[in-house]
């Protein structure tokens, strides 16, 4: 089992199927960072997503061009609405963490009973087939959807780097996240930074929904499930570092797929819940990587 | 004095109106109610629902030839979302509101639910269309006419190792009641007939992602792969499957004879074998009936076409039941029901054939299909 | 009749979980969603007691709540250490983690769930049993807890959930309450697991996922945090209301979800207009 062949095609296969868990991860890491709020209405957004680019592909019965935008003018609409109507009536109240949490919760849960409703609880996916054509690189299978999943990831986070870095509304984004109420002194408004998060962080689900919907079958309840990998690689990560939590949701998909050479697979769930206990209990902080300045300086 | 008047006429009417029924039984012939505690909502609602309309096309049509002895059935269907609890609810239901002395339930975790209240209340529960082998052991009063998992996964092992002349199998299942007790007898009847199971792996239910356990089952050179998941996952593995350049002849249970699996997978499904526990349009002419009837009603083919024959034939066995009542004169109860199901024993019924009762268990010929060219096609019969 | 005993009890476990509940976000100001999970501990540890010890059940109820406190201890130790919005994940991760360790291995029935947990009394004395047990189970909760919070040490309870800070500053030591706060109600659910496991005789791991949370979560929000009654209120709300839609004959395409929409949007009409519920006095907010 030590073949590099299989060794190289897990880490592939592997890297390619955790690519729209980064992009899930990054956006629920980037919420909390600026708001502070562990959001968990993204999974509400993650099946309005899903299903609407589902009703756009197969009741409407248009490609894939019209299900983008309408899945990103619809979850981005959704997502603004929740943070100007919902998010922000609660903290103008003053309102704690568990009313937050419990909104954001509630609200995820009603949205996918509506979804229910209007859908159904059949497993769907985007496009009929969920075969993608195959090509042999080096003795290890590469598909379209591998390729495609791997370009989104790796383009999203890079466009997310250079827009926190270098733009202005990324460094007020920046600013907002560090302390709000300081932000505000210098005249950037924390409200505008909170809504602009949230249209990014649709963006990001979109992504990640589309790849998810075309590797395998959807029902409305799978977002609740989903977001749950996103909280681990957020708290890995370490609250307010997205990037590391990006990383983070790599390490989670690589240690399970790799898992499989020692254990049985069926324990790899168990294993994800795991890291995150050890995470709670030895790496609260997030795993921080020892700076190699500090340690270069102290020799 | 007013006060007691009201009462009193209260009370008076309340009697009357409670005995009035009763009053009304005794003149009328009144209809027999058929339990049936399914999932018509929820992640299972696809099969659920459309076990109910196949139901209810058993009870229309047993009515047409003049329904139990001119009693006409009436089915009375409650939602169980294939959840312990609300099997529960549906239980106590018919047997507290309805007063029924027998029901149908199906989904493996809902009949072992219901099981303590049938045994309990000496009510007859028979399981139409779980399969977890454990629901013969669940006491006296649970019954079975849908075969349990010993039957067709035995019979398919056997298939795989002396007609395929398969040697070396892949096991891979998923980590639930349906896979675990299914993938130990497979590999169980497979070992015994001579062979080898190279490769015995649970999946999670939720997994989504199988690179690592196909690479590990490519890496042990099978020559068969058994998949034993539900229909939302079984695809997915056969995809990887066939993208990572394995091309062994899948087999699987009768979950994945269903017309979706061959769109989503294409020509990965070719060859893929399947079983089913009723016989097909080519064995059995009544069932182009029941198709015929689906046509004309939703205009489509029922989801797990084999299941829904046996809905449709409940209703036949509960007519049969209940003649054998009214021959003998007993009254209806969960002991006089199971009497006439053991007594009985064997049942000719329309769309699944004869039906032999053998305890809590049930022996039934495995229809085999394979896929050929993006269709089902029959492959052979094992009884 | 069986039907309605069966809800009543239902009702009564639900209201002893919606209390204990009540006590660790409503008045300890715990940041929790694993009740649940306590409640599965109880249901299994008595379950797999009454099949493979001799104990009698009083003594596996009990044992089911001693082990639900001391794994909610442990939890609670491990993640207050870090802060109490810590203790909502680390809850979630544990009541997940343990849910899929619970699927995994085999004497605890495995996804199957665990059956044929052995009856203790039966014939016709047994739904009256159980409905005088389990509701006075649920009364000496309501009681207990309400005797706890009215009590010197719920004054402290109160000034350690307001004012975290000022009560530190005074000396006292807020982590080790919270741990009692978290342990005596997460005890108090793993005795409704007993009971339950005793009633319906059958448990499978699905129902304790994160629905349940929901679920619970619901009633004590909607019936009031942090009074007495409220959970009462909200437990008997979501129990009989779903069951009384049931009779009318909605298509049941559209009553389930149905159902989950009403609760839903009554929970979030209540968060944002009525925060403190239905019983609750006019609290500002949360």
């Amino acid at each position: 089992m030590l073949d590099p062949v299989i060794l190289a095609q897990i880490l592939w296969t592997g890297i390619a199927t955790s690519a729209p868990y980064v992009l899930m991860t990054v956006g629920f890491a980037l919420t909390l960072k600026v708001t502070g709020l562990w959001n968990f209405a993204h999974a509400g957004l993650m099946a309005i997503a899903f299903y609407t680019m589902y009703f756009v592909l197969d009741f409407c019965d248009l490609p894939v061009v019209a299900a983008l935008p309408a899945a990103l003018i619809v979850t981005g609409a959704a997502s603004l609405a929740i943070e100007i109507f919902g998010l922000q009536v609660l903290r103008d109240r003053g309102s704690g963490n568990l009313t937050f949490f419990i909104f954001t919760l509630i609200l995820s849960e009603l949205i996918i009973y509506v979804i229910t409703l209007l859908f159904g609880t059949e497993p769907e996916t985007l496009f009929k087939s969920i075969l993608s054509p195959v090509t042999i690189v080096a003795n290890i299978a590469v598909s379209d959807w591998d390729e495609l999943a791997v370009a989104v990831a790796a383009s999203g986070l890079v466009l997310l780097y250079a827009f926190l870095t270098w733009s202005r509304e990324g460094q007020f984004l920046n600013a907002v996240a560090d302390n709000a109420r300081l932000a505000e002194l210098y005249g950037i408004s924390a409200k505008r930074a909170w809504r602009v998060v949230s249209i990014i962080s649709a963006v990001f689900i979109v992504a990640s929904m589309y790849l998810i919907g075309t590797h395998g079958g959807v029902v409305p309840n799978s977002p609740l499930e989903l977001i749950i990998t996103a909280v681990i690689g957020t708290l890995l990560g370490g609250i307010g570092r997205v990037f590391a939590a990006a990383g983070a949701a790599v390490f989670l998909g690589l240690l399970q797929s790799f898992s499989i050479l020692v254990i049985d697979s069926r324990w790899q769930n168990l294993l994800l819940y795991g890291v995150l206990f050890i995470t709670i209990l030895m790496f609260p902080r997030g795993v921080r990587l020892p700076p190699v300045r500090l340690l270069w300086a102290a020799r | 004095m007013l006060y007691t008047t009201r009462r009193t006429i209260l009370g008076a009417a309340t009697m009357a109106g409670l005995s009035l029924p009763s009053i009304i039984r005794a003149q009328d012939k009144e209809s027999i109610k058929i339990g049936s505690a399914l999932p018509l909502t929820g992640s299972q609602a696809g099969y659920g629902k459309d076990f109910d309309t196949s139901m209810r096309m058993g009870a229309a049509d047993v009515n047409a030839a003049g329904g139990v002895n001119g009693r006409k059935v009436e089915i009375v269907a409650l939602d169980t979302q294939a959840e312990p609890q609300l099997g529960i609810n549906a239980a106590n239901r018919f047997i507290g509101v309805e007063k029924m002395p027998m029901f149908y339930v199906s989904w493996s975790a809902v009949v072992k639910a219901v099981a303590p209240i049938a045994n309990r209340e000496k009510v007859l529960a028979i399981n139409n269309g779980a399969n977890s082998p454990e629901i013969a052991t669940l006491g006296d009063y649970v019954y079975t006419t849908f075969p349990l998992a010993d039957v067709d996964i035995t019979k398919l092992a056997r298939y795989v190792y002396t007609t395929l002349g398969k040697r070396r199998a892949a096991v891979l299942y998923i980590n639930n009641d349906t896979g675990i007790d299914a993938a130990k007898l497979y590999r169980d009847t497979f070992t015994q007939a001579g062979g080898t199971i190279v490769t015995f792996e649970a999946y999670d239910p939720k997994a989504t992602e199988f690179t690592g356990m196909l690479l590990k089952t490519r890496a042990a050179n099978p020559d068969t792969v058994h998949i034993h998941g539900l229909t939302a996952d079984t695809p997915q593995v056969i995809a990887q499957m066939r993208q990572l350049g394995m091309q062994q002849r899948v087999t699987s249970y009768s979950a994945a004879y269903n017309p979706k699996i061959l769109e989503q997978l294409g020509p990965a499904a070719e060859g893929l074998i399947v079983t089913s526990l009723a016989p097909g349009v080519n064995d059995n002419k009544n069932v182009q009936k029941l198709l015929d009837e689906w046509k004309a009603a939703q205009n489509r083919v029922p989801n797990g076409l084999p299941y829904d024959q046996y809905q449709y034939d409940m209703v036949w066995l509960t007519k049969a039941l209940y003649e054998y009542l009214d021959k003998k004169s007993l009254p209806a109860t969960g002991d006089t029901l199971k009497e006439a199901l053991l007594t009985q024993k064997e049942f000719d019924l329309p769309m699944t054939g004869k039906m032999i009762i053998d305890g809590h268990r049930v022996n039934k010929p495995v229809y085999l299909l394979t896929v050929e060219k993006g269709a089902f096609v029959p492959l052979a019969t094992l009884t | 009749m069986e039907y309605l005993a069966t809800i009543g009890v239902l009702i009564a476990i639900y209201i002893i979980l919606s209390s204990s509940y009540d006590l660790v976000i409503g008045y300890g100001g715990l940041s929790t969603v694993a009740h649940p999970i306590f409640f599965a501990i109880g249901a299994y540890t008595a379950g797999l007691l009454a099949i493979h010890s001799g104990l009698p059940a009083v003594c596996n109820v009990i044992l089911g709540g001693l082990a639900a406190m001391l794994a909610s201890v442990l939890l609670a130790a491990s993640s207050l250490r870090v802060s109490g919005d810590y203790l909502l994940i680390a809850s979630l991760g544990f009541q997940l983690g343990l849910l899929q360790l619970i699927k995994n291995l085999d004497f605890t029935g495995g996804p199957g769930g665990l059956t044929a947990i052995p009856g203790t009394v039966t014939g016709a004395a047994r739904t009256p049993f159980f409905l005088i047990v389990s509701g006075l189970l649920a009364v000496a909760t309501v009681w207990g807890i309400r005797a706890l919070v009215n009590g010197p040490y719920g004054r402290a309870i109160t000034a350690m959930r307001d004012e975290e800070l000022a009560f530190t500053a005074l000396g006292r030591d807020a982590t080790s309450m919270k741990i009692v706060i978290f342990a005596i109600g997460c005890g108090i659910a793993g005795v409704a697991g007993g009971v339950y496991a005793y009633y319906f005789q059958y448990i499978s791991p699905d129902q304790f996922e994160v629905l349940q949370s929901a679920a619970i979560l619901t009633m004590v929000v909607l019936g009031g945090m942090g009074t007495t009654f409220g959970p009462v209120v909200g437990a008997v709300l979501l129990l009989a209301i779903p069951q009384a839609i049931t009779f009318l004959s909605l298509p049941p395409s559209i009553m389930a979800p149905t159902q989950g929409i009403i609760f839903t949007v009554l929970v979030l009409l209540f968060l944002f207009l009525r925060p403190a519920g239905i019983v609750g006095l006019s609290r500002k907010t949360l």
